[in-house]
């Protein structure tokens, strides 16, 4: 076994604990130097660690009322005199800054999603954000094709690839900022809500997934950031047409795609040993580890995992999730891929058990956080994505979460109870729909 | 942070002696999310920030940019920048694919760098070259998405859709490990892709089915073919009937201790679940899916059985 593994061979069981001290850890001391690759993303890893220690019930006991203000504080210090938000500190030119050396500290959507994502979950009611600027911004980002970019360059450019992340994150400060409102909100334009939708169809994939692109291949993690896009933009499928142009042009394929990335290939040598195996068993290619006929038992994990047991399928333990066709689990695509099916209302479609013990037996880390397969060193994106579905999945002891916005509900209540985005939606006098 | 020996300085280097560094200002008392950095990093920050407040565009600018590119590949105006300062000084563009390509190997999973690649290769207007350079990132990765994605950027960027290289090259690549999805993929979007998402013709067709036929020959429980050949009779416009007995090969339900590819059996309970008076073949088919050869998603098959009983109208 690979060390760091936490076993247990009674009951799977999430360490409460450790992941408290773990994401402490993050809040308040250094991240160490090999973090120098994250420096641009700094205000996603602090998003990573409020909204964990939320989940876990903890950020009132972790944050003193001054610490609070003081988080706070330096994340408008990140506010840019244009709008928007800076992903890091890193780029901004201080006093040096000017109309002409501003396109290298440019408005960028990671940094505003996640700098209001941490406001809303530390309690600010935002009136400080240059909301009108932002929603501005969202329009310059959009591309000729209804895609999104991650940030504006000379001339307001678009520069960043081809990316449904750009399109979600757009797609969530709007929501954020605006709701569900369609068309010019108090003078500012709306992005062209159709053209997105029409990109995001372009974007699906043969199999059922969705890619960055069209003709690109299927990805989990594009799948899940446009499936969650069409979410808060109200456009998902529904059962009875309404005329508005709606995402996903065949979602019996992509619930199949999504169902698809459940997998028995876990660890590394899972994967090893159908490597360019080309004659092919039940037995020995690689996603055969789903395929299990009686007494063929799909690898050694999988043999151990049924010893002393009935062959019944009620047995399976640990069940991993990929982001592609053939490729291994990751604790990550547990996110990506039981987001979309739950804005899809088809959780129901896996069975969640083993996956939580795959979670909790495989990649939880013993010193709290979880690693991207068994034995790695825990890190924030997988750490935090883990505590998600585990919330999703209605995990005791955590507090329920936002699939979408990947924040408390508690946090986003927060956020909808504000009074200027009250008064913006009418909620005050009608309710919000 | 003590530096390391072989670590890159400006202040004391005479070329560096005109800039006044602009450091960090970390914002507040409670900084998130705060990094050790090294000194190196942090001094090597200090001058970009200050060139680019200058709006400098120079050959030390280049060398700066490379140095933070190399300690940081994900700073994402360092690139945009970089690119600035080429097409300003003139720079030998062939000398950056030259810089690019070890500093990609050292940063697979980096997509800046892919971009940047792409504005380069497209002021060079060629491809020459870029495809020995993707066989030696995919030696790493067989499936790096960044790589097959860049891929078919160039197809696209050079109208390389119907050379028969790039389907050779494919075949090749599937041919190594007849499991590499990208692989399949990047088929899908030479033959179809390039097409506007159709089936050029029945011919092709006809072509591609023996082609996902031959592969799933080999390896029969491979999702990669079976979601390929469905592909295939969907954009050819066929029923998907047409390959009722080619996954009777695989799974005749009536024998079911010879069954050897769960793919073929959800098949047939998709072509069962279509036809007048099969439902109960295409039950079977996902009863034994449930049961015996893919119970790890017992509840997707439970559920597709569910659809069966659903009247037409309401689905």
């Amino acid at each position: 076994m690979a060390p760091g593994l936490t076993r247990d061979a009674e009951e799977s069981r999430l360490n409460y604990a450790a992941h408290t001290r773990y994401w402490r850890r993050n809040l308040k001391t250094f991240l160490p130097r090999q973090y120098t690759g994250n420096d641009c993303n700094r205000m996603t890893l602090a998003a990573f660690i409020l909204s964990a220690l939320d989940i876990l019930g903890d950020l009132p006991a972790a944050l003193s009322r001054e610490e609070r203000a003081g988080y706070i504080d330096w994340v408008y210090s990140c506010q840019l005199p244009e709008g928007g938000f800076r992903p890091a500190p890193a780029t901004d030119l201080g006093a040096a800054r000017t109309p002409k050396n501003q396109i290298w500290d440019p408005f960028h959507v990671a940094g505003t999603f996640f700098a209001l994502l941490i406001l809303i979950t530390l309690g600010d009611g935002l009136e400080n954000v240059k909301r009108r600027e932002i929603l501005q911004w969202l329009t310059k980002l959009q591309r000729p094709d209804g895609g999104f970019g991650e940030t504006l360059g000379e001339q307001d450019r678009v520069e960043g690839g081809n990316d449904s992340r750009f399109g979600f994150m757009v797609a969530a400060v709007r929501w954020m900022l605006r709701g569900n409102l369609e068309g010019p909100v108090d003078g500012v334009p709306d992005i062209d809500v159709d053209a997105f939708v029409r990109c995001v169809q372009a974007a699906e994939s043969y199999d059922g997934g969705l890619s960055e692109a069209p003709y690109h291949e299927a990805h989990g993690g594009f799948t899940s950031c446009a499936i969650s896009a069409l979410f808060f933009l109200d456009r998902l499928p529904t059962k009875n047409p309404d005329g508005r142009q709606r995402g996903l042009r065949n979602l019996p394929m992509t619930l199949h795609w999504l169902a698809s990335r459940q997998t028995l290939t876990i660890d590394e040598e899972d994967a090893a040993e159908t490597y360019s195996d080309e004659t092919d068993s039940a037995a020995t290619c690689d996603d055969s580890h789903s395929f299990m006929k009686l007494h063929n038992y799909p690898s050694m994990r999988g043999k151990l995992s049924f010893e002393r047991q009935p062959p019944v399928h009620a047995e399976i333990k640990w069940v991993g999730m990929n982001g592609r066709e053939n490729k291994i689990g990751d604790t990550c695509y547990a996110y990506w891929v039981c987001a979309p099916l739950k804005l899809l209302g088809h959780l129901d479609i896996i069975d969640p058990k083993p996956i939580r013990r795959w979670l909790l037996d495989r990649t939880q880390h013993l010193v709290g956080g979880f690693g991207k397969l068994p034995g790695d060193h825990p890190d924030p994106q997988h750490s935090f994505l883990g505590l998600m579905v585990l919330s999703m999945f209605g995990e005791a002891g955590l507090q329920n979460v936002d699939t979408a916005l990947c924040i408390t509900e508690r946090a986003k209540d927060h956020l909808e109870s504000l009074p200027w985005r009250r008064k913006l939606l009418g909620s005050d006098s009608i309710g919000e729909a | 942070m003590p530096a390391s020996d072989d670590a890159t300085y400006y202040h004391d280097d005479p070329a560096w002696g005109d800039v006044q560094p602009l450091a960090q200002d970390d914002g507040a008392l409670h900084p998130l999310a705060s990094i050790a950095y090294t000194d190196e990093y942090s001094e090597a920050m200090g001058y970009l920030r200050a060139v680019m407040a200058a709006n400098e565009y120079s050959e030390r600018v280049l060398a700066l940019t490379e140095h933070i590119i190399s300690m940081n590949p994900a700073h994402y105006t360092v690139w945009l920048y970089r690119a600035k300062a080429l097409r300003e000084t003139g720079a030998d563009l062939a000398r950056e694919i030259a810089w690019l390509n070890p500093t990609a190997l050292q940063h697979l999973k980096n997509y800046q760098i892919w971009h940047h690649r792409q504005t380069i290769v497209d002021a060079l207007g060629s491809p020459a070259g870029e495809a020995d350079f993707i066989a030696t990132m995919l030696e790493q990765d067989s499936k790096n998405y960044h790589v097959w994605s860049y891929r078919q950027w160039l197809v696209q960027r050079f109208d390389l859709f119907a050379s028969d290289d790039e389907l050779r090259w494919t075949e090749a690549m599937i041919d190594d490990d007849v499991r590499n999805n990208s692989a399949w993929n990047h088929r899908w979007f030479l033959v179809v892709g390039g097409h506007g998402g159709r089936m050029e013709s029945p011919r092709l067709a006809e072509r591609e089915l023996e082609y996902a036929k031959y592969a799933i020959r080999k390896a029969p429980q491979n999702q990669s073919p079976w979601n390929y050949i469905k592909g295939v009779v969907r954009a050819a416009g066929m029923p998907l009937s047409t390959l009722t007995s080619f996954a009777l090969e695989f799974a005749d339900m009536h024998r079911p201790d010879d069954i050897y590819s769960s793919h073929a059996l959800d098949l047939l309970a998709d072509i069962y679940a279509d036809e007048e008076g099969s439902k109960e073949e295409a039950k079977k088919a996902l009863d034994l899916l449930a049961s015996r050869f893919d119970p790890i998603r017992a509840h997707y098959w439970n559920y597709r059985k569910a659809l069966l009983e659903v009247p037409e109208t309401a689905a």
